[in-house]
């Protein structure tokens, strides 16, 4: 696949919501969140099917994540649930209002450089890091 | 009935059919609400302290042997606490001489301060499904959230004075960047605004109430958009994380706007704050501390900065206790890893990633199912909660006071 950049935009999904609920170890939770929703004209330009894993990195850091083609026309702009994938993405350094920006990341795409982790690997991460 | 927690609409028309002291049948629930209610016989917190099975009395006696020995405990959570727990919670750092803090830190504090100091017009939900006749969902996706925000209050049901609900009373717009469910929903009243656009767009509507030409595309339409604002009988905003993480250092754009439409007609705000007592804590700690959130109380005096917010505290803070919250999965993890780095109490019905990376974990009882108490709902109003079975864990409440005891 060809790489491509996007502003991600993270938001809450009620499904994901109630996946949390269930139990945020689960696999379902995982599939609700490890997840970008892509413009259609974006993901055919770069190659990236629906369903396919992606890595998707910030200066902040990187995840891979299932690429999911959104119905909605919405060009250089992705679409990513609030989660734990997410907030590997989301920057440390925040501004005067100290909230940090979840909801502007620059981000790159690239082929998947592993398999979507699972909770608990991502949690290894965070106290190894 | 029952309330449900599971979003700061606090529903308190959920029916509960109990077989043998279990949940076994519910009615009215939304999906979130549901998925809160099932979570009493999932992924329970178990009680635990320095990596090794222990029970309850000895975890609490450990949590309180790390909160004391801390110079700087920062005591963070407390929107999915009763308010009886957050007002122990505030006695407790009182006591340590600690930073207490909630999720509101990085979520809707700007714009809830603005709302509790009086400084921007709110009402209640139940206005709303009474009077309220122009609505805008802005940043905010009720149907993803707040699932029954729009069939309970604001968009479908018949009012008082709105006989006709959403055929012919109501008139709803959504400004988004994401063509959401309730952006859908709302169809031709979309505004579709790019990632950061909000400030742009306040001030195409600024522009049209001055008169002058809105600086966007579509200018005809947005000049219908502010004409019919202008002619509300009463307008309410519900602003989302959307709004607010756009806005962030220039929230007064926003008070400028609806301080200008109020000049014509009543407009109101009522934040979308999504855990069930974010309101609660802010207003209980207002009331005590004069601060809804980022208070320290070291040196015995309460003091409200940015220095005590959760974002920064965990560069000075070197203990935490965690209550009802999950800040390893909702904060990025530059912050998270700073978290993992010092002693952590957390005390929670589940299991989570905080807990997962706690020195010490105490299993409370659910509030709202298996714990009473009081919370306030997005809008202020005052909600009672009523145990609804009986569960193995102590109450927030309980446990705070009983490391308040001996600490």
């Amino acid at each position: 696949m060809a790489e491509l950049s996007v502003l991600v935009v993270t938001f809450r999904d009620i499904f994901q919501s109630e996946a949390q609920e269930a139990g945020r170890y689960g696999e379902e939770y995982r599939k609700a969140s490890a997840l970008i929703l892509l413009d259609r004209g974006d993901a055919d330009r770069a190659g990236i099917k629906d369903g396919s894993a992606v890595t998707v990195a910030s200066d902040a850091g990187s995840v891979v994540v299932n690429a999911g083609v959104d119905q909605e026309s919405h060009p250089g702009v992705a679409f990513m649930p609030n989660s734990p994938w997410s907030n590997q993405l989301v920057s440390g350094q925040v501004g005067p209002s100290k909230i940090p920006e979840f909801k502007r990341i620059e981000a790159r795409l690239s082929s998947a450089s592993g398999p979507v982790l699972k909770i608990e690997e991502l949690l290894l991460g965070i106290v190894q890091g | 009935m029952a309330v449900c927690t599971g979003c700061s609409l606090l529903c308190d028309d959920i029916e509960v059919t109990l077989e043998s002291g279990r949940i076994a049948r519910t009615k009215n629930l939304c999906r979130k609400g549901l998925g809160r209610f099932r979570s009493l016989y999932s992924e329970r917190a178990s009680p635990r302290a320095d990596g090794s099975e222990v029970d309850v009395g000895d975890a609490i006696s450990r949590a309180a042997e790390i909160l004391s020995g801390a110079k700087r405990p920062l005591l963070f959570g407390w929107s999915n606490s009763t308010l009886e727990a957050q007002q122990a919670g505030i006695a407790l750092a009182r006591k340590l001489g600690g930073v207490i803090d909630d999720t509101s830190s990085f979520c809707q504090g700007p714009l809830m301060e603005l709302v509790i100091r009086g400084q921007m017009p709110t009402g209640t939900l139940d206005d709303v499904r009474n009077f309220g006749d122009t609505l805008i969902y802005w940043g905010s996706d009720p149907t993803s959230s707040h699932p029954r925000h729009m069939s309970r209050f604001s968009y479908f049901p018949r009012g008082e004075k709105l006989q006709k609900g959403f055929e012919e009373d109501r008139t709803a717009f959504a400004v988004d960047v994401r063509e959401s469910p309730t952006a859908k929903i709302v169809a031709d009243g979309y505004f579709q605004i790019p990632p950061g656009g909000d400030a742009e767009f306040i001030e195409a509507i600024l522009s049209v109430l001055d008169g002058k030409m809105p600086k966007v595309q579509d200018k005809k339409r947005m000049i219908s958009f502010v004409t019919t604002l202008k002619k509300a009988k009463m307008g309410f905003i519900f602003p989302g994380l959307g709004l607010v993480y756009s806005l962030k250092d220039r929230l007064d754009l926003f008070s400028q706007l609806v301080a200008r439409l109020n000049e014509g007609v009543p407009f109101r705000v009522i934040p979308m704050v999504g855990h069930y007592n974010m309101r609660g804590f802010n207003q209980t700690l207002f009331e005590q501390t004069g601060g809804i959130n980022q208070v320290s109380f070291a040196d015995g005096e309460a003091r409200r900065g940015q220095e005590n917010g959760i974002i920064s505290a965990l560069d000075s803070c070197d203990a935490a206790l965690v209550v009802g919250s999950d800040p390893v999965s909702s904060l990025p993890a530059a912050f998270a890893r700073k978290l993992a780095k010092i002693p952590v109490v957390v005390m929670d019905p589940h299991r989570n990633l905080t807990a997962d990376l706690a020195r010490v974990v105490i299993p409370t009882a659910l509030s709202g199912l298996e714990a009473g108490g009081a919370a306030l709902r997005m809008d202020g109003v005052r909600v009672e909660l009523a145990p609804v079975v009986e569960g193995a864990s102590p109450s927030d409440a309980e446990v705070l006071a009983r490391i308040r005891e001996v600490v």
